[in-house]
C-alpha cells in the first residue's frame, strides 16, 4: 500500500480518510523495557505486532511473570467474592493514588489470603458446632416431652389397673407403658431394650421408618416428631425440615442394623438419658454452651468483617495494578529477544502523528529507569496494509462505530461516516416525521446530554447503556424529525397553519360542492410544508402517496449518486484512472439516464401539471421506445431524448464489464516486465512478449478471475440499479405507517374519550394515549425508522463505493473496560 | 415566485451556518473543512425536502375532497 498512496488532490478533511500510519521499530534496552511498556501503554497509540507468535504460551521470556500476576488475579477475585458475600463495597478509586510496587502487593495479597482463609475454617467448625448443637436442644426437648407424656399416660393407666381386680392386672402388664414395665422388671428377663434418639430429615422420614421397621422385622417402636420451623443441617449448612424420632429396639444386631441406617439415611443421632433429672441437666448445658459458641461466632464474624474493609480500601488500587502488570507482561512477550545486544526489539504500527509524543515516552522511560543507553525508534518501509485509525470525539464517534459496525474501512478509503452524520439522522426523519414527537425525543435525549458527566461513571443497564452511547445521534435525529414534521405538518398527527392560510378554499361560496367534487386552490402555494387542509379529507391518501413515493425516489437517486461520486473521490485518490473512466463513468451514466430521467420527469410533471402518466413513460420507453408519446409527453423532442438515453445507458453496460480486465492485465505485464528481464535496451518487441500469467514477482494475476469479479460488479450494480431505487420506497412505507399508527391513536383514543362528556373517561382515555403514544410511536417506530434508515445506508449507499475489509487500530492502552477479567 | 424566495433564505441560513460554526468551532484547516461539509450536507437535504414538498403542491391534479361530518 504504500506505492501506490495518494492524496494531494483535494484539501485533507478530518474522519474522511484513516490517519497515515507507519510501522515503528522499537529497540529497547533491557532495564527500561518495563517502564517503556508502561508509559507507551498509558500513551495509548502504538498497537504491537507480537513478533513471538510461532512461540507456545510457555516458552515465551515472561512467562513466568505472567503466572505470578495470574496468582495474584485469582487472591483478588477471591477476595472480591469474599467481600461480596459479606456485602462489603471496595472503596472508590480516586484520581491519583500513589504507585506502588508489585512485590509489596504480592506479599499483602498472600497474607490476607492465608488470614481470611483460617478464618472462614474456623468459623465453618464453630458454625457446625453451633448446628449440632442446636439440634441435640431440640431432641432433648422433643424427646422428654414424649418421655414425660409417656410417664405421665403410664400413671395414669396404672392407677386405673389399680382400680380394677388384681386379676386383670397381669394381663395389663402387658400393656403398659414400657417405662413401667422397666421399673417393674427386674434384670432376670432376657431381653435388653434400648433406645435411641435423633433427627431425620422430614422427606425421608416415612421411608426411614419402614425401612427399620423391614429391617429388625418390626421388632422395634418408633415414635416421631415434628418441628415446626426448619433446622440448620451441620454438614450441609442449609435449613432443612426435619423430625425427632426415638426408636426402641432389642439385642445387639438390631442396634447395629439400626446404626447403619440411621447413617444411611443421614439421620444425626445424639445421646439421651431417661433420667428426668439428667435430661433437665443436659438442657441447661447446652443452653450454656449454645450461647458461648454464639459470642465467639459473632466474635470471629466481626473480625472478619474488619479484615475484609481493610481489603476494600485498598481493593480498586490493587485489583487496577495487577491488570496493569499483566498487560504489561503480556505485551514485553510480544517483543523479541535480542540475544547478543541485551535488547528488546519491538514493532508495532502507529499514527504518524503521534511519532513526536512517542519518542518523549521512549525519552522519559530511558531516564527514569537509569539505563545508559536510550531507546532507539525508527520507521519501517512495508507493503503490509496498516489498520484504520479515525480519531474521533464524542460526537462522531457513535456514527464511526455504526458504520463500523458493517465493516471497517479498508486502509485510507473514503469513510462513509462523514456523509452519514447528517444523512442518516435526515433519513430517519423522513420516515418519523412527526414535530411532536421529536420534541418528545428530543426532551429525553437533552437529560440524557445534560447528566452526562454523572452518567458516564455510573453502571447502567444493556438498553440504557446504548441508548447512552448514541445519545448524540438521538440528539441529531429528533432535530431533524422536528423539521420533517413542520413539513409533514403533524403534531401528534394534527395539522396547524402555522405559517400562512391553506391554500384551498371552497368553489363558491355555498361550499356545496366539498364533499363531493372538493375544493380548489385558490390563493399561493403554502409556503412552509404540506397544506393543513388535507388531514382528514377523502383524498388524502392518493395524494400524499404519490407526494411521498416521489419523494422517496428523488431521495434515494441523489443519495446513490453521491456514492457514485464517492467512489470517484477514491479512485482519484488511489490514482486508479481505469477505475475513473471505465466504473465511475459508465455507472453515472447508466443510474442517471434511467433513474436520473426519471427524477428529472418528476420535477416536470409538478412544475407544468401535466396528466401524463410516468409508469407508462419509463415502460415503453424500453418496451417500444420509437412509439408515438401521446398524450405522455412531457416536453418537446422527447422521444429522441428517451432514444437517446436509452442507447446511452445500454453501451455503458459493457463499458463497466470488458475494458477494465484487459487494462489490468496489460497494467501487470508492464509491472513485471522488469523483473523478468536484465535491463537491455527496451526495444518494441520485448513489451508485447506474453509473460506466462504472471507468475514472477509476488502478485498473483489470474485472469479468468479478475474477469469474473468485474461481471459479478457490473451485475450487481445493473440490477442494484432498479432494486436499490425501489428500496428507497421504504422512505414513504414507514412515513404513511407513522402517520397513519399517530392519527387512529389521535382520533380513536382521545377524541372518542373527550366525546363521551366524562372526567373519568376522559383520563383513562389520556393515559391510554400516553402509553400507546411512547410505547408504540415513540419507541417500536423510532426503532424501527432507525433500523431502515441503518439498512439504506448499509446497503443502498455504500454498495456503490464502500469496501469495508480493513482491521481496526487496536492500540495498547490501560483503559480497561468493567468486564475484562483477562 | 414564493419558491425562489424561500430557497435563497435556505442558501443565506446555509452560509450564516457555515460562518456560526467557522467562528464557534474553529479548529484547524481540516477540521473546519469537515464542519462546512457537515452544515452543507445538512443545508442541501433540508432545502431538498422543502422543495419537493412545495413544487409538488404548485400545480395539484388531486385537490382535497372534505369528508362528509365536517
Amino acid at each position: 500500500m504504500g506505492e501506490s498512496r495518494g492524496g494531494g488532490c483535494c484539501p485533507p478533511m478530518d474522519l474522511m480518510r484513516s490517519e497515515t500510519m507507519q510501522l515503528v521499530q522499537l529497540i529497547v534496552p533491557m532495564e527500561s523495557a518495563h517502564l517503556t511498556v508502561s508509559y507507551l501503554g498509558d500513551l495509548g497509540l502504538v498497537q504491537f505486532k507480537d513478533l513471538n507468535s510461532e512461540k507456545s504460551p510457555f516458552q515465551r521470556t515472561y512467562a513466568a511473570q505472567i503466572k505470578r500476576c495470574g496468582e495474584m488475579a485469582r487472591k483478588i477475585r477471591f477476595f472480591k467474592d469474599q467481600m461480596s458475600k459479606a456485602e462489603v463495597l471496595p472503596k472508590e478509586l480516586l484520581e491519583k493514588e500513589s504507585d506502588i510496587d508489585l512485590d509489596d502487593v504480592e506479599v499483602k495479597l498472600g497474607e490476607l489470603e492465608a488470614e481470611l482463609v483460617e478464618i472462614n475454617a474456623n468459623n465453618d467448625k464453630l458454625q457446625r458446632s453451633y448446628n449440632e448443637l442446636m439440634e441435640y436442644k431440640l431432641v432433648l426437648q422433643k424427646a422428654g416431652e414424649f418421655f414425660s407424656s409417656a410417664h405421665r399416660s403410664a400413671t395414669a393407666q396404672q392407677r386405673e389397673i389399680e382400680s380394677e381386680d388384681s386379676q386383670q392386672a397381669g394381663d395389663d402388664l402387658l400393656e403398659s407403658p414400657l417405662l413401667q414395665e422397666e421399673k417393674s422388671v427386674d434384670s432376670s428377663k432376657q431381653v435388653k431394650l434400648g433406645f435411641l434418639t435423633g433427627l431425620v430429615p422430614r422427606e425421608k422420614s416415612m421411608v426411614f421408618e419402614r425401612i427399620l421397621f423391614r429391617a429388625t422385622r418390626g421388632n422395634i417402636f418408633i415414635r416421631q416428631t415434628v418441628i415446626e420451623e426448619p433446622v440448620i443441617d451441620p454438614s450441609s449448612g442449609e435449613k432443612a425440615e426435619k423430625n425427632v424420632f426415638i426408636v426402641f429396639y432389642s439385642g445387639e444386631r438390631a442396634k447395629s442394623k439400626i446404626l447403619k441406617i440411621c447413617e444411611a439415611f443421614g439421620a444425626n443421632r445424639y445421646p439421651f438419658s431417661e433420667d428426668l433429672g439428667k435430661q433437665a441437666q443436659m438442657i441447661t448445658e447446652v443452653s450454656g454452651r449454645l450461647s458461648e459458641l454464639k459470642t465467639t461466632i459473632d466474635a470471629g464474624l466481626g473480625h472478619r468483617n474488619v479484615l475484609l474493609q481493610t481489603i476494600g480500601d485498598k481493593f480498586e488500587l490493587w485489583n487496577l495494578k495487577v491488570r496493569k502488570e499483566k498487560a504489561i507482561y503480556h505485551t514485553l512477550n510480544m517483543l523479541s529477544l535480542d540475544v547478543t545486544k541485551k535488547c528488546l526489539v519491538a514493532e508495532g504500527w502507529s499514527p504518524v502523528f503521534a511519532s513526536n509524543e512517542i519518542q518523549d515516552a521512549l525519552q522519559r522511560a530511558a531516564v527514569d529507569s537509569n539505563s545508559q543507553v536510550g531507546s532507539i525508534f525508527q520507521v519501517l518501509r512495508t507493503k503490509e496494509s496498516p489498520p484504520t485509525y479515525f480519531r474521533t470525539n464524542k460526537f462522531t464517534s457513535a456514527i464511526q462505530e455504526i458504520v463500523d459496525a458493517y465493516g471497517v474501512a479498508k486502509y485510507q478509503e473514503a469513510n462513509p461516516g462523514v456523509f452519514t452524520i447528517v444523512t442518516f439522522p435526515f433519513l430517519f426523519a423522513v420516515m418519523f416525521g412527526d414535530w411532536g414527537h421529536g420534541i418528545c425525543i428530543l426532551l429525553a435525549t437533552m437529560y440524557l446530554i445534560l447528566r452526562e458527566k454523572k452518567l458516564a461513571s455510573q453502571k447502567l443497564g444493556d438498553i440504557m447503556e446504548m441508548a447512552f452511547g448514541g445519545r448524540y445521534v438521538i440528539l441529531m435525529m429528533s432535530l431533524f424529525s422536528i423539521y420533517t414534521g413542520l413539513i409533514y405538518n403533524e403534531f401528534f398527527s394534527i395539522p396547524y397553519p402555522l405559517f400562512a392560510p391553506s391554500a384551498y378554499d371552497c368553489r363558491d361560496a355555498s361550499c356545496s360542492e366539498a364533499t363531493t367534487i372538493g375544493l380548489i386552490k385558490v390563493r399561493d402555494t403554502y409556503p412552509f410544508g404540506l397544506d393543513p387542509v388535507w388531514h382528514g379529507t377523502r383524498s388524502e391518501l392518493p395524494f400524499l402517496n404519490s407526494l411521498k413515493m416521489k419523494m422517496s425516489i428523488l431521495l434515494g437517486v441523489s443519495q446513490m449518486n453521491l456514492g457514485i461520486i464517492m467512489s470517484y473521490f477514491n479512485a482519484r485518490f488511489f490514482k486508479s484512472s481505469v477505475n475513473i473512466w471505465f466504473q465511475f463513468i459508465p455507472q453515472m451514466i447508466f443510474l442517471n439516464s434511467l433513474f436520473g430521467y426519471l427524477s428529472v420527469l418528476i420535477i416536470i410533471k409538478w412544475c407544468t401539471g401535466s396528466q401524463a402518466d410516468l409508469y407508462h413513460v419509463m415502460i415503453y420507453m424500453f418496451l417500444s421506445p420509437t412509439d408515438e408519446l401521446g398524450e405522455n409527453q412531457l416536453f418537446p423532442h422527447q422521444k429522441t431524448v428517451q432514444l437517446v438515453l436509452l442507447f446511452l445507458a445500454l453501451v455503458s453496460v459493457p463499458c463497466m464489464l470488458l475494458p477494465k480486465p484487459f487494462i489490468l492485465k496489460k497494467q501487470h505485464e508492464a509491472r513485471h516486465q522488469g523483473q523478468s528481464y536484465a535491463p537491455l535496451d527496451e526495444t518494441d518487441e520485448s513489451l508485447h512478449v506474453e509473460t506466462t500469467g504472471g507468475s514472477h514477482g509476488h502478485e498473483e494475476f489470474e485472469f479468468s478471475e479478475i474477469f469474473v469479479h468485474q461481471l459479478i460488479h457490473t451485475i450487481e450494480f445493473v440490477l442494484g440499479a432498479v432494486s436499490n431505487t425501489a428500496s428507497y420506497l421504504r422512505l414513504w412505507a414507514l412515513s404513511l405507517a407513522h402517520s397513519e399508527l399517530s392519527s387512529v391513536f389521535y382520533e380513536k383514543v382521545l377524541l372518542l374519550a373527550w366525546g363521551y362528556n366524562n372526567v373519568f373517561i376522559l383520563i383513562i382515555g389520556i393515559l391510554v394515549f400516553i402509553f400507546a403514544t411512547v410505547g408504540v410511536l415513540l419507541v417500536m417506530e423510532t426503532l424501527s425508522a432507525f433500523l431502515h434508515a441503518l439498512r439504506l445506508h448499509w446497503v443502498e449507499f455504500q454498495n456503490k463505493f464502500y469496501e469495508g475489509d480493513g482491521y481496526k487500530f487496536a492500540p495498547f492502552t490501560f483503559i480497561f473496560t468493567a468486564n475484562e477479567d483477562e | 415566485m414564493g419558491f425562489l424566495i424561500t430557497t435563497l433564505i435556505f442558501l443565506v441560513v446555509g452560509i450564516i451556518a457555515s460562518l456560526c460554526v467557522r467562528i464557534c468551532f474553529s479548529r484547524g484547516p481540516s477540521t473546519n473543512l469537515l464542519h462546512l461539509t457537515l452544515v452543507i450536507t445538512a443545508t442541501i437535504c433540508c432545502w431538498m425536502m422543502w422543495a419537493i414538498v412545495y413544487i409538488a403542491q404548485m400545480n395539484p391534479l388531486i385537490v382535497p375532497i372534505l369528508s362528509e361530518t365536517e
